[in-house]
């Protein structure tokens, strides 16, 4: 996919893609002039197979698949270092946010990467407990990606230094956080949010 | 006993660095015939002036030394000091002990030893050297402009507008050039014609303009300030005179099947025909290549319509000569080609881009006229194979500019920004069109430049591919376009319906015959040399001879028409004098030595060497010498160092004066 030959036509230019991102972002994507500031300045970069650039020029051909397709969107750390020093005004990491909503509604190639399981665990946890519980996201994580043993060692550290708790404390508040789910819930059946 | 002074500059620490000028300056004053001499930090400077001026009156000197930098830095400085303190300027000399010395040389010793016998030579020549008179020419105050594009019409209207006549010289049956065949320009978007018709008109009506149509330029003799230009008006078979411009001759032309070449070959044209509705003037000309009367002898049908009888088939070509000061010359451009070249030209063709044989693949100037209002489809934007609206259309750039290996290296400068206009244009005309661009660098410096560029992609959504197109091939009623996008790293591959070519700029064909013609230089592509790149824009190294727009290098119009008013500034200046003076540095023949074999005439460059005849005052020929005319002698000396009889002398490099120098080592 990376390298195949990219056809490109009216058909295979998915402009509807663009202007949804486009929405989505409030950034422009074709006042990108390609000038690479943002991947010269991205941390990580060297984990990404599109670096940051090369994600907004294949959105500028519509070639949706191949953006979503890649783990580069979800290697992002959201650090808006690209949108900070961008001399076109392109928020990039706004663009990467709207990216990683697309793939996520579209159950995109990418629904199955770990990143992802992270974060639905991740909101899982916040929506029983009203706050994050460390050790069964780990735990839970560990176990459904099949990777039982990692990072079990940096665990005994953690717990030493307190930044890993054995046990829950719920928030005093969970009804609050509820209702917000519930809201958000409501607000997406009615088209109001995203 | 000669009284001369010399002064050694500093020239800050540039010379005094490596050379001991306190030491040279004693070393001079020690010479036989130096009166005066010293050393001063910045001889250049006002108060070195000063005590230059000073000296002269103090110790009543009657030659000057200045030992300082190079003759072309700072002689003009120096001479004209002397001249304020009354010595004649040609009787102050430079010696230059700073490119010559202190700058070649480390060992100050040595340097300095150098200097000392710079500046003695040069003691040695002034005592030898002659008061000068600078040399004055008349001038003929009527300009000659080559070339009826926007460049020679924009320096005829500014230079008739000072009140100075002009002989505007085209070659084509109308003025106009490239300009008036463009759509709309960049990066406003006027319409072409709209701009340009005016002031075609404009030099029509002008009491000052004489034009010249359909005209070459044949033989120019002479020199700044008295050309002598033969024009060669080709038969246009139509009487200018007679003629009235109504066009029932055209109307009626039974051969209606020539491809215009106004219109890039894409409309039909009769062979009688004005090229274009707006043409200036607006007098058909027969195209005898293509007319039945001439190739059969049968026919005459122009003729026999025409009311006013101005169609003469007899018409021959007519030479006439055209006195005049200063040429402009503003011949323009054409575009290459990527079609096979014959044998011997630079330039290869594109064989990956089927050497032109795809009916669909058109340049930038085709598409000029497809976008054209009163181009041959009205302004719709069609294919040329089957008239269809084509719904994708791939534009590349650079094919032929920047490409070494098809003959040119440069960059044609105008094709980033066209090719933007086109996108727009396409867009404006086909809205469910894509636009594609594939292009290496986006070159877009100029006012409001890159902010057009910009809009064409970010509101007129073109799609620009930064790569190049590796390959065209007709599948079907396609042109697949094989190209890559280096951004993304992958190969691009289009299915077009049209794909346009910038193509290169380059020198016109025969810009070479006419710059022989004109004795002016040119580079390697056959485009006219400035006298400097940046100080002499519009200068030829040819006195009296000035460039305008694109026949110089690529340009486009914005710049074509500043260079255009800048040459016609430096005419008009030429012509604020009476008279022309000029540096006394010429060649004069000893006529009594003289025996007229003119191998100076064979020599010299400039042809500045007449054959002159001696008669008594009975009018008898006596014998026949070489003259030098001094308005024309560059002052090379080449005439000298040929003669065999040493009968021709350059005033100010003797041969008395050269061999003093060499004697004094």
């Amino acid at each position: 996919m990376k390298h195949a030959k990219m056809q490109l036509s009216t058909e295979t230019m998915n402009v509807g893609f663009v202007r949804k991102v486009e929405a989505l972002s409030g950034s422009s994507v074709r006042r990108c002039f390609q000038c690479g500031k943002c991947s010269a300045g991205c941390p990580m970069r060297s984990f990404m197979e599109h670096p940051p650039n090369r994600i907004v020029r294949l959105l500028q051909l519509g070639q949706y698949e191949r953006v979503l397709a890649g783990r580069s969107i979800w290697y992002c750390a959201s650090c808006e270092t690209c949108s900070t020093r961008c001399p076109n005004k392109v928020d990039l990491a706004a663009i990467m946010d709207a990216l990683r909503k697309c793939s996520w509604d579209a159950q995109g190639p990418s629904k199955e990467s770990l990143v992802q399981l992270a974060n639905r665990l991740f909101i899982d946890n916040i929506k029983t407990y009203g706050r994050q519980y460390e050790m069964r996201l780990a735990a839970v994580f560990n176990v459904k990606s099949g990777q039982f043993l990692k990072d079990l060692m940096l665990g005994p550290k953690l717990i030493t230094k307190g930044k890993l708790k054995m046990f829950h404390s719920k928030n005093k508040n969970v009804g609050e956080v509820e209702r917000i789910f519930a809201r958000i819930e409501e607000m997406r059946k009615k088209g109001e949010a995203e | 006993m000669s009284r001369i002074g010399v002064f050694v500059c500093h020239c800050g620490e540039n010379i005094s660095r490596t050379v001991d000028v306190e030491k040279v300056a004693a070393a001079a004053a020690r010479l036989s015939g130096v009166a005066y001499a010293t050393d001063y930090k910045y001889m250049c400077s006002d108060p070195g002036q000063g005590l230059l001026k000073k000296a002269v009156a103090e110790h009543r000197l009657d030659g000057i030394v200045v030992a300082a930098c190079s003759p072309r830095m700072h002689e003009k400085t120096f001479r004209n000091a002397a001249k304020s303190a009354g010595l004649n300027p040609f009787l102050c000399e430079m010696a230059n002990i700073r490119e010559h010395c202190s700058w070649v040389h480390e060992d100050r010793e040595e340097a300095t030893e150098k200097a000392i016998s710079i500046v003695t030579m040069l003691v040695e020549r002034v005592k030898k050297n002659r008061k000068l008179v600078p040399i004055t020419v008349p001038i003929t105050k009527r300009s000659l402009v080559i070339g009826g594009g926007i460049a020679g019409i924009q320096a005829a209207l500014d230079i008739a507008d000072a009140g100075h006549e002009v002989v505007l010289v085209e070659r084509e049956p109308s003025i106009g050039g490239h300009m008036a065949q463009l759509s709309e320009t960049f990066p406003t978007l006027d319409c072409s014609q709209c701009i340009m018709t005016p002031k075609m008109v404009d030099v029509a009506n002008h009491p000052n303009i004489r034009l010249y149509t359909y005209s070459e330029i044949e033989n120019v003799e002479g020199y700044i300030g008295n050309f002598q230009v033969t024009v060669r008006k080709k038969a246009r078979s139509v009487d200018m005179d007679k003629c009235t411009g109504c066009g029932v001759c055209t109307a009626k032309c039974p051969q209606k099947k020539i491809p215009n070449s106004f219109d890039r070959d894409l409309g039909m044209r009769p062979a009688i025909y004005v090229p274009f509705p707006q043409a200036v003037p607006n007098t058909p000309v027969i195209d005898r290549a293509n007319c039945t009367y001439f190739k059969t002898g049968k026919c005459g049908v122009c003729q026999k319509v025409c009311g006013p009888g101005a169609v003469d088939y007899e018409q021959q070509d007519e030479l006439v000569v055209e006195p005049v000061g200063a040429i402009v010359v503003a011949t323009g451009f054409e575009l290459y080609d990527i079609g096979p070249k014959p044998a011997g030209s630079p330039y290869e063709g594109y064989g990956e881009f089927g050497y032109g044989t795809i009916p669909d693949v058109i340049d930038g100037l085709t598409f000029e006229r497809l976008a054209s209002a009163s181009g041959p489809t009205g302004g719709k934007i069609v294919r040329p194979s089957d008239g269809k609206e084509p719904k994708q259309v791939v534009f590349i750039q650079c094919v032929g500019s920047r490409a070494r290996e098809k003959g040119i290296s440069y960059c044609s400068k105008i094709c980033c920004m066209y090719t933007a206009k086109h996108t727009m244009l396409y867009h404006h005309k086909v809205h469910d069109g894509q636009a594609y661009v594939f292009f290496m660098d986006a070159r877009t410096p100029g006012k409001n430049y890159d902010e057009f560029w910009r809009r064409s992609i970010e509101e007129e959504e073109a799609v620009y591919i930064r790569g190049m197109v590796s390959r065209l091939y007709q599948k079907g009623d396609k042109v697949v376009v094989m190209g890559s996008d280096v951004l993304v790293g992958v190969q691009v591959e289009i299915e077009a319906d049209l794909v346009v070519l910038a193509t290169a700029v380059q020198a016109r064909t025969g810009a070479d015959s006419l710059a022989q013609k004109l004795g002016i230089s040119y580079d390697k592509y056959n485009f006219y040399s400035e006298a400097h790149a940046k100080l002499k824009p519009v200068e030829c190294a040819t006195a009296g001879i000035y460039l305008a727009g694109a026949c110089q290098g690529p340009k486009d119009i914005p710049d074509t028409v500043s260079q255009a008013s800048a040459a016609a500034a430096k005419v008009m200046t030429l012509f604020a004098k009476a008279e022309l003076e000029r540096e006394p540095i010429v060649a004069k023949v000893n006529e009594r030595n003289c025996v007229a074999c003119f191998y100076c005439k064979k020599v010299c460059p400039y042809g500045a060497v007449e054959e002159k005849e001696i008669r008594d005052r009975n009018g008898n020929l006596i014998r026949v010498v070489a003259y030098v005319n001094p308005g024309v002698c560059g002052g090379c000396g080449t005439c000298q160092a040929t003669c065999p009889s040493k009968s021709v002398e350059l005033d100010g490099y003797t041969d008395e004066q050269v061999i003093a120098m060499i004697d004094a080592l």
